[in-house]
């Protein structure tokens, strides 16, 4: 295995012989190392999430930038190499703000999906050397693009370094994605509110983090038709993380009253063998 | 000093333009639209034809059913009338350009993939991706810019149904100035058809009798006939008075039927 992957993973142009390219793959394992990202569309709107690391009680949380604007009905989470994502939300946004000078109208969502990958399929040009090389290798990040547009209604799509985009009524990437996946999975339903989703998305973010959730260290995006991409300041992450906080204290408190009513059950039942 | 032969050099210059003369005329309704046109072309004093389309329906393709319903359309409502009038190679040219922008609109917008998804628009229905007209008037526009400084020779005008159903008419300067008008002509015809059309259509200048010119008539929507009407009285008009007018006029009608097309003859001298 090893031994066929060191001859074939160098060039970003070459297959391997089971036709495999190597660079493409390793670039998704980039995105698994990366923080923990969630994406929910639901009727009412598109929730985004993403878990920020905080290395340092010196660095200023504010400044981890982890979820852009790409136009105002468009948003997008990260994770992987920030740094690739960039240049992919720079032309994101250059996209949808030429298609709306062209056309007159917001992009659709789709279609900005598709720029974005047009881009992120770009490391192979220039390979055969005659022209100028304009990426060295696949973008190390994948995106969560969600927005509001009047052809498809709410769309989320996850954009991976590979080129392709798949559409997703929710989705989690990053290091925390398979845990964050399946619990998405058992919770999605087709009539969640955008308030039950803002809720899912932190309380899905809190289980697969490393550190302790708080408002700092989580920021959340909505987009709806009405207000477009909006993202929550300190003050309004801090009130969801609260009520969470507070139900998890609520349903410890409940477990440990069925724990005692259960023991007291079992004492009742001793008591009862006792008397026969 | 009068021109003397061989006192100045004879300047030869090329003139990439010619006048074809012509008119074209759109009317927006409540819920129809009419785009029309003469179809000579000419240069000077020389016919080029008599039947010559200025009018180019650009329509998703038209399905069997539609056919069966009535035999005569020739677009669907999502079309786009696309009128040129002017230079006709200009026309033309540009008619081709934006008739391929439509085209890769659609395709990029992917509107052949189903939505497979429970929640869709706000209707919750499965929309067409055609191009909006609005769309369609912004994309002439950078097509008409992008030769500011060897511009399309044409006066072109967009009619269809918007968003809502409603008729619209958009027209255009040749190097891409737009507006969103109820009625608009363009070419040879236009300084003698459009004032009529301001009161036939805007009702401009038309006061209600017996207020001593104090209040206006109110506008109001056209009929289709009305229209059709105004139309025909415009070109037979100016067909008299106009030397690069007649032969025939073609007129579509765009509604949520589709388009339909009719032909006229005018007069042939």
């Amino acid at each position: 295995m090893f031994l066929t992957r060191s001859e074939y993973d160098r060039g970003v142009s070459t297959f391997s012989p089971e036709g495999r390219l190597f660079q493409v793959e390793y670039s998704s394992e980039a995105i698994k190392l990366g923080s923990t990202a969630i994406g929910i569309a639901t009727s009412e709107g598109i929730v985004l999430g993403v878990e920020k690391r905080i290395t340092s009680t010196l660095l200023v949380p504010e400044s981890i930038e982890k979820i852009m604007e790409i136009d105002s009905h468009i948003g997008c989470a990260m994770s992987g190499l920030t740094a690739d994502a960039r240049s992919m939300v720079e032309h994101a946004r250059v996209s949808a703000v030429s298609h709306n000078l062209y056309f007159d109208e917001p992009m659709a969502i789709e279609s900005l999906t598709q720029s974005v990958c047009d881009l992120a399929l770009r490391f192979g040009e220039g390979a055969s050397g005659e022209e100028e090389r304009l990426m060295s290798r696949p973008f190390g990040v994948a995106l969560l693009i969600g927005g509001f547009d009047k052809l498809k209604g709410y769309q989320l799509y996850h954009a991976e370094p590979s080129g392709t985009f798949y559409q997703f009524k929710a989705k989690a990437i990053g290091s925390g994605s398979e845990g964050a996946q399946s619990e998405l999975q058992n919770i999605y339903r087709n009539d969640l509110t955008l308030i039950e989703a803002e809720k899912i998305v932190l309380k899905i973010l809190k289980q697969v983090m490393e550190e302790k959730l708080d408002s700092t260290n989580a920021q959340l995006c909505t987009i709806t038709k009405e207000s477009g991409y909006k993202v929550f300041n300190e003050e309004e992450t801090k009130k969801i993380v609260d009520i969470i906080y507070e139900e998890d204290e609520e349903e410890k408190k409940r477990q440990e009253q069925e724990e005692q009513d259960e023991e007291d059950e079992d004492e009742d039942e001793d008591e009862d063998e006792d008397m026969n | 000093m009068s021109p003397q032969h061989g006192s100045q050099p004879i300047q030869h210059q090329f003139n990439p333009y010619s006048d074809n003369g012509g008119t074209l005329l759109g009317i927006a309704g409540e819920d129809f639209a009419i785009l029309a046109s003469d179809t000579r072309q000419s240069v000077d004093y020389s016919i080029n034809t008599r039947l010559s389309h200025k009018i180019k329906v650009i329509s998703p393709p038209v399905t069997k059913e539609m056919k069966l319903e009535s035999t005569d359309i020739v677009g669907t409502k999502n079309s786009v009338l696309f009128g040129t009038n002017g230079f006709s190679a200009d026309g033309d040219a540009l008619t081709k350009a934006f008739e391929e922008n439509w085209k890769w609109y659609v395709h990029d917008q992917n509107s052949n993939v189903e939505t497979g998804f429970e929640f869709l628009n706000e209707n919750n229905e499965e929309k067409e991706s055609f191009m909006s007209m609005q769309s369609a008037a912004r994309n002439v526009q950078h097509l008409l810019y992008g030769k500011r400084f060897f511009p399309y020779y044409v006066h072109t005008i967009l009619a269809g149904l918007d968003e809502e159903g409603k008729g619209c008419v958009y027209s255009f300067d040749p190097v891409g100035s737009y507006e969103r008008e109820q009625c608009r002509v363009g070419g040879a015809g236009a300084s003698l058809i459009m004032p009529f059309l301001d009161n036939q259509v805007n009702f401009k200048n038309q006061y209600i009798p017996g207020t001593n010119s104090t209040e206006r008539r109110k506008i109001e929507y056209l009929s289709l006939d009305e229209c059709l009407k105004l139309v025909k009285d415009a070109f037979t008009s100016v067909t008299e008075r106009h030397i690069t007018v007649g032969d025939g006029l073609e007129i579509f009608i765009i509604d949520k039927n589709g388009v339909r097309s009719e032909y006229h003859a005018l007069k042939k001298d």
